[in-house]
């Protein structure tokens, strides 16, 4: 380590400026995880997911939803089974949504994709397993839907939870969550 | 391995790039933070208003322009075709189909007219047309009515509102119950505008700016839905009474300490407090409210329409909606939903009933003991009694639903009225036994709505005269004035 530090030292009388702009870069990408709000996606809260305004359709279907009693977002949408698989799915999942949303790749309808599905599918018989026991010998899982032997819980249950008609505009005025204002209370401008 | 120390003496053009490169990271860093900021700021610009609506904008159809659906689902709680078996929009004359509440009522602006309320939309035409706004009343009874009542608070301050008199605001409150009520101009977001909702909320130590939006969600509903009196001979000031609790003991724990009587009935001289409904508090007890249900879940539950998912607004008996109100949750047939609230609001009905006639009897024979030559000091306890058994009736009839928002609760109430009715049933036999009559008494007939009324003195037709006149004279200038009014308004 001490190595390592030793290598990338400059020269002496380089030190203050590089210092400086070290801090420079290090305060940047502090701003960057306050704007992008980055702890709470370690979260399990729902809000996380709206805040990109682009999900604003499945958050305020979900909380009209009967679902929003029991499972959050995560409870549905990642996988849940061990903790390793939970927060790896999370970051790739996180990592490609990043990527979509700042080169503004999203579709004006967003579906899901088959990794998503597993894990939903997964999930929908993690909670319901007393309902679904004879159902998924029957063939309702993700390998027996790959394998076009089988169907999907929601091909059935299409409009579980979400409804069945979903776009970017579909849900124009819901009242979702709003994403707390970057400055910090004491530096905003008080109208009074 | 040379260290960059090193590696800059012997090649200082390695330096630059060094220094690029940090340029070229801190300028790709910097232009993510904008895109981050530029994408935040795109969530506060998806709402936006095609037509900016003004603070107090009391004019349901300006807010409409920007959000048709919900407005356009709004006008259907002009609706009058839905009936349920107990309920509905269609507007039913409660004291024919029940004329005991005539009784009841005696000596009271009920006894004249009481209808079930329609649609929202129905607000202001029907507080003008019932009978019971011929007697003076104070401005407080608009509060509920429409989305001018808001304007004229923030105008006149809510302690002025509440000291007018209701005919002097006659042409100032035209707009029926509506957008303003419940939402905030700017962003939509739900608000409280009745005053009486957050001060009582304070009275608890809570405030309801603290209040979640799922809890919201039943609390502008809760604005109105509540049991509430006029507080003060002159003030009038719009109060809710649960200081001691939401229960219907604790309210009448509340109003005894407070001595507040709404009327001395005319035939018993009990000193009598009308319910209003407390729809708010009886949900509050029942399994859906703790179950985190709130009134817009079932009153008012998402709907699509295209491709467009919204909120409907024609709030209305779920009983018209099973299908997105119940069944998001419950996985039974229409049919059987149906059969599961009636089962129990007919049980609900049936001690309601029972408590009616109790009620009547006590009423009746407490008049025949004064006839009798009762004294005051005999009939206190009696009087008492009638208070309470009625206070707990009526806190379950006026009530929306038939007791389903929380069945035990409601059935509860019910066995405690109809319990004190008997009480002084028997003080009152007791009375007219030490008077020597020992036969029990015979009730008058007052089987119809016109025989109760003339029993308790009514001249209708004289009111319904009275009536008319106002609306075809007064009504129409109001009408004109209040259209003067908006001309000058901002288009």
């Amino acid at each position: 380590m001490r190595r390592i530090i030793d290598l990338l030292l400059p020269p002496l009388r380089w030190r203050v400026p590089v210092v400086i702009a070290a801090g420079v870069l290090a305060g940047l990408l502090l701003l960057i995880a306050r704007l992008s709000n980055a702890v709470s996606y370690l979260s399990n809260d729902p809000r996380t997911c709206v805040n990109c305004h682009v999900m604003a359709p499945q958050y305020a279907t979900w909380q009209t939803s009967s679902h929003r009693r029991t499972a959050t977002c995560n409870d549905c949408h990642v996988p849940q089974d061990n903790v390793f698989r939970t927060y790896l799915f999370k970051a790739s999942d996180g990592m490609r949504h990043a990527y979509v949303f700042t080169f503004r790749l999203e579709p004006q309808v967003i579906q899901i994709k088959d990794a998503g599905k597993a894990a939903v599918q997964e999930n929908c018989i993690r909670c319901h397993t007393a309902q679904v026991g004879s159902t998924t010998i029957g063939a309702v899982t993700v390998d027996a839907a790959r394998h076009g032997r089988g169907h999907l819980c929601w091909d059935c249950h299409r409009a579980t939870p979400h409804g069945t008609v979903n776009s970017l505009a579909s849900a124009p005025y819901a009242r979702v969550p709003r994403l707390t204002p970057v400055l910090p209370d004491w530096m905003r401008m008080r109208r009074e | 391995v040379k260290t960059v120390r090193e590696a800059v003496r012997e090649k200082p053009w390695l330096g630059w790039v060094l220094f690029a490169g940090t340029v070229l990271i801190v300028f790709l860093a910097g232009l993510f933070g904008s895109s981050i900021l530029e994408r935040r700021s795109e969530q506060a610009t998806a709402f936006q208003l095609v037509r900016p609506i003004p603070d107090w904008e009391p004019r349901n159809e300006v807010w409409g322009q920007n959000f048709p659906r919900e407005y356009e689902s709004y006008r259907a709680t002009r609706d009058t075709l839905f009936a349920s078996k107990y309920g509905g929009s269609v507007m039913r004359d409660i004291l024919a189909e029940d004329p005991r509440t005539v009784i009841l009522w005696a000596g009271y602006a009920f006894s004249r007219d009481y209808n079930q309320a329609r649609g929202h939309a129905w607000a202001i035409e029907d507080v003008r047309r019932t009978l019971r706004t011929d007697v003076p009343q104070p401005a407080t009874c608009w509060t509920c009515k429409s989305t001018d009542v808001p304007r004229m608070m923030a105008a006149m301050g809510p302690a002025e509102f509440y000291k007018a008199t209701w005919a002097s605001m006659g042409p100032e409150i035209v707009n029926h119950i509506g957008c303003q009520d419940c939402h905030d101009p700017k962003s939509m977001n739900l608000r409280i505008t009745r005053p009486a909702l957050a001060e009582a909320w304070e009275r608890q130590g809570r405030k309801i700016e603290e209040a979640t939006h799922q809890e919201m969600r039943s609390l502008v509903c809760a604005q109105c839905h509540v049991e509430y009196y006029f507080k003060g001979k002159e003030e009038k000031y719009l109060t809710f009474p649960w200081d001691q609790g939401f229960s219907s003991d604790a309210m009448e724990q509340y109003y005894d300490a407070a001595g507040h009587v709404d009327f001395v009935h005319a035939l018993s001289k009990a000193p009598i407090l009308k319910a209003q409904h407390p729809d708010y508090e009886l949900y509050r007890t029942g399994i859906h409210a703790q179950r985190g249900v709130s009134c817009a879940d079932c009153h008012m539950p998402y709907r699509s329409e295209g491709g467009v998912k919204f909120t409907n607004h024609w709030m209305r008996s779920p009983l018209a909606s099973i299908s997105t109100s119940c069944q998001v949750c419950h996985r039974e047939s229409e049919d059987e939903l149906r059969r599961n609230v009636e089962d129990r609001q007919d049980k609900v009905k049936e001690l309601l009933l029972l408590a009616e006639d109790a009620l009547v009897r006590a009423h009746l024979e407490a008049q025949y003991a004064w006839s009798k030559g009762a004294t005051e000091q005999e009939m206190k306890e009696v009087l008492q009694f009638i208070r309470h058994a009625q206070w707990r009736w009526d806190w379950v009839a006026a009530a929306n639903g038939v007791g389903f928002h929380s069945p035990a609760e409601a059935l509860r109430t019910l066995g405690t009225s109809i319990q004190k009715s008997q009480e002084a049933h028997a003080e009152l036999v007791r009375v007219l036994a030490r008077r020597g009559i020992l036969e029990p008494f015979a009730l008058p007939d007052v089987s119809t709505k016109e025989k109760a009324q003339t029993y308790i003195g009514l001249d209708m037709a004289r009111l319904h005269e009275a009536k008319g006149r106002f609306l075809q004279e007064v009504v129409p200038t109001w009408d004109a004035g209040a259209r003067e009014r908006e001309a000058g308004y901002a288009r």
